[in-house]
């Protein structure tokens, strides 16, 4: 499903974001990925969306060299996958309907499908009652369930979520990690979810991923408890 | 397909709305240089009125006819000549009998018309050619061989000032018309430079589009739209200038300026055109504004 082959990346500025990054993650899998600020986890989720290419090596999701994309095609190749970031990123100007129906209006998806998969997703976060809200109404938590819906509206084969809980408070957090879990058990999503909550990673324990100054450190199965230090 | 043509149409709008004081102060850029190019327009377009009225009286040389060369086959025989001549454009031929009412016709009298009744009879005036000029440079050296023919009693022609006139009218006229597309292109970068600061203002809903897969057409039309409504809109207060101002200037001056020489051009059709200039420049300047700097911006984003 996501697959990176001797990965480098090095910005225009010099700066060396990432070495020789070697990772596979199958269909269905729930990963995260952990490390402190400036370890390279930003960058490999641009390269995964196709925001950035790499210096070297090979960059494969859902069968598409992400690396080689035209600028063209890369709308067109996010239709496969959906992004949340900690900040939300909803349009403020639409509501909470209208923001994931435009995720499908993009698509030129017919009306009245693009209003029954609203539907079910603003269901399936739990949000019936808030359709015609607009998101400065809504409650952190709340948001980050929009945006959430929106990422999956399509129905994408990879989830990446870059700090979904960030800007949450731990009740929250663990209910966007149920959401998550939800979402990855309900429609075998394979997710990616960048954190540094490390709390949350040893309570919802996943397949875990360590960078550390563009490096992978560790790789640790399901189960694996991560310490503090890391 | 009609709602792939409606949702630009539709996002544009509330667009508008949406981003209100951003769209004002473009709105306000427009504005500014319609009025200007609204008054270089109906300058030129007058000038060119002046020009023409003029360059009719002036690019005309009149040959009289000598009374002894009056014979239908000597006046034929002069008029092939004088078409040979290089930069002659047209001959006309005008009887003695039409001089002498040309003549009469421009009293404006009646006691004088009726003073020159008695010598139609022994009517005094010549058979003429008119002969029109392509170029007031040549009229001197065109006169001259015409002078120069026989049969040819006298030739008429406007003079060099007048033909400095017309060329210096000309000047003016192209001028005018080169300052016109001038402001046009301002005009584009203006809507250019607020559209791009509405862009910038805006940076983060394009990156959200982006990010759940919109093309690049996708997102570039409905600012397209919006930058077309802005140069609409900011096109209408130039239009009621130019529709109520000209019409109170043609009114105000009798349709004249200076001179009887120089006719204004009357309201009707004339500002319905200047108008729909206004408009399409307006609407065409916001629609290449903003395709320009939304096509900028998203060349730059993967």
């Amino acid at each position: 499903m996501i697959e990176c082959t001797h990965v480098y990346k090095r910005y225009k500025n010099g700066v060396n974001a990432l070495y020789d990054i070697n990772l596979k993650i199958d269909q269905g899998e729930f990963v995260y990925i952990i490390g402190p600020t400036g370890s390279g986890k930003s960058t490999l989720i641009k390269l995964l969306d196709g925001e950035e290419i790499p210096t070297k090596g090979v960059v494969n999701v859902v069968g598409i060299n992400v690396g080689r994309l035209r600028h063209g095609k890369v709308p067109v190749y996010r239709r496969n996958i959906g992004v949340v970031f900690q900040d939300y990123r909803l349009l403020p100007a639409k509501t909470v309907f209208e923001n994931i129906a435009y995720a499908l209006e993009v698509i030129n998806m017919k009306k009245d499908l693009i209003r029954r998969r609203v539907r079910a997703v603003i269901n399936l976060v739990g949000l019936d009652d808030k359709g015609n809200a607009f998101p400065s109404e809504l409650s952190g938590g709340q948001q980050q369930r929009v945006a959430i819906a929106r990422a999956i509206a399509n129905r994408p084969k990879v989830l990446i979520a870059d700090e979904p809980t960030g800007n949450l408070d731990p009740a929250m957090s663990d209910e966007i990690m149920s959401l998550l879990e939800k979402i990855n058990a309900a429609y075998g999503t394979t997710i990616l979810m960048v954190t540094h909550d490390l709390t949350l990673v040893n309570k919802h324990r996943k397949r875990t991923i360590v960078l550390e100054h563009g490096h992978i450190v560790a790789d640790l199965a399901e189960g694996g408890y991560v310490q503090h230090d890391q | 397909m009609i709602s792939r043509i409606w949702r630009p149409i539709k996002e544009g709008f509330r667009g508008l709305i949406r981003h209100g004081a951003t769209a004002v102060s473009s709105m306000f850029a427009v504005t500014i240089t319609l009025i200007i190019i609204s008054l270089f327009l109906i300058f030129t377009w007058n000038i060119r009125q002046f020009t023409r009225g003029i360059e009719e009286g002036v690019l005309r040389i009149a040959v009289l006819v000598d009374y002894d060369y009056e014979a239908a086959e000597e006046e034929d025989r002069i008029s092939l000549a004088i078409k040979e001549i290089d930069g002659v454009s047209a001959v006309n031929f005008s009887s003695k009998e039409e001089e002498f009412q040309y003549y009469i016709d421009s009293f404006s009298d009646e006691k004088t018309k009726q003073a020159f009744e008695p010598f139609r009879s022994s009517n005094p005036m010549h058979d003429a050619f008119y002969v029109e000029v392509k170029q007031g440079s040549d009229i001197q050296a065109i006169a001259a061989k015409i002078s120069e023919m026989e049969g040819v009693y006298k030739v008429n022609f406007g003079g060099t000032s007048a033909v400095s006139l017309v060329n210096a009218l000309r000047t003016v006229r192209t001028v005018g018309g080169v300052i016109a597309a001038a402001l046009s292109i301002l005009a584009i970068f203006l809507i250019q430079n607020t559209i791009k600061l509405t862009i910038s203002t805006r940076a983060d809903e394009i990156a959200i589009m982006r990010n759940v897969g919109a093309k690049n057409g996708f997102i570039r039309a409905p600012f397209v739209v919006e930058g077309a409504l802005i140069g609409a809109l900011g096109a209408l207060i130039p239009i009621a200038l130019t529709w109520y101002g000209y019409t109170y200037l043609y009114r105000a001056t009798g349709g004249y300026v200076i001179s009887n020489m120089f006719t204004l051009m009357p309201p009707n059709p004339f500002i319905r055109y200047v108008s729909l200039a206004l408009l399409a420049i307006g609407v065409l300047v916001g629609l290449l504004g903003s395709f320009f700097s939304v096509s900028r911006y998203l060349r730059w984003k993967r």
